[in-house]
């Protein structure tokens, strides 16, 4: 096995200004440790705190979000895999992203809700919102039963983006950025 | 009745109900992954105040970051209070929030517009 050029890594983690990344099964405590670690670093950063709350909140959304999924889906706990990398672009604006494995066909319905959502603006998000709050939950009530995806739509300063890509016959790996 | 108390934790707020003041308290975040668990025992312990206890209830809310299954759950308790409104019983929300964090007031003020019954937005 080739030895990892960590030199290297770290130089394109610097370059794509890269604070914080994970890839591998994340569970409930470690969605909580890396937040904790990402709030430290909001703080550090001197993030204005409703920035670094809606950074966070739009990572707790994100994340859970990849567990709630993969639970649904009986899912085993290595299956609920997620890759995150929170970043500041050009602007300094923070751009969270997050991609897990899917069904394509589960893929294909967050692809088409995401650009259903892109069209919509500020006052048009809350009153979707508002009228997925009022739903009544189906199944169990663990969730927050729709409302993550709309939220982060709400938190971010431009449309969110997602894409695709086939993994095999069946699966797919979905990616989801939001630039808060 | 009886009073409950549930310590905070990481992703759970602090929650005091004290029964004899009438007086529900929450301080922190909440962002648990199931909210169910943390929050039907408050939703129960709510329902049945407004009940049995013949009292005014007052909620103390020191709270800061809410997840959206946390926000639905939220959602619930104030619709008990709503509809105990409407019944003429009294019931009041206090929600507290620190200047420096806008978006404390801006989630307060959106469970807000859904409520008729006393709803105070109170910075500090």
């Amino acid at each position: 096995m080739e030895p990892f050029d960590l030199f290297s890594m770290r130089e394109a983690y610097n370059r794509q200004q890269i604070m914080l990344c994970f890839n591998g099964p994340i569970s409930r405590s470690l969605i909580e440790e890396i937040g904790n670690a990402l709030r430290n670093y909001l703080e550090a950063d001197h993030a204005h705190p409703s920035a670094a709350m809606d950074v966070f909140s739009v990572y707790i959304e994100m994340t859970q979000n990849i567990r709630h999924y993969a639970a649904q889906k009986g899912w085993q706990e290595q299956e609920a895999a997620a890759t995150v990398v929170i970043a500041r672009d050009e602007a300094g604006r923070y751009v969270v992203s997050a991609g897990n494995m899917v069904d394509a066909a589960d893929g294909a319905g967050l692809l088409a809700k995401v650009e259903s959502l892109a069209g919509l603006d500020k006052a048009q998000l809350k009153a979707i919102y508002k009228e997925q709050l009022r739903k009544p939950r189906d199944g169990s009530a663990s969730t927050g039963a729709g409302l993550g995806l709309i939220d982060i739509a709400r938190k971010a300063s431009e449309p969110l983006l997602a894409s695709m890509r086939p993994l095999n016959q069946d699966r797919a790996f979905i990616s989801l950025r939001a630039v808060i | 009745m009886s009073d409950f108390s549930i310590p905070r934790s990481q992703s759970t707020p602090a929650i005091q109900g004290k029964w004899s003041e009438g007086v529900l308290s929450m301080q922190g975040d909440s962002y648990p992954e199931n909210s169910y668990e943390l929050f039907h025992q408050v939703f129960e312990w709510v329902e049945r105040f407004l009940q049995d206890a013949g009292r005014p209830l007052t909620l103390e809310l020191h709270l800061l970051y809410l997840n959206t299954s946390s926000i639905k759950a939220m959602m619930d308790i104030f619709d008990l209070l709503e509809a105990a409104h409407h019944a003429g019983q009294p019931v009041a929300v206090n929600w507290h929030y620190d200047k420096r964090n806008e978006r404390v007031a801006d989630l307060a003020e959106e469970f807000k517009e859904d409520c008729t019954f006393p709803f105070a937005i109170v910075g500090f």
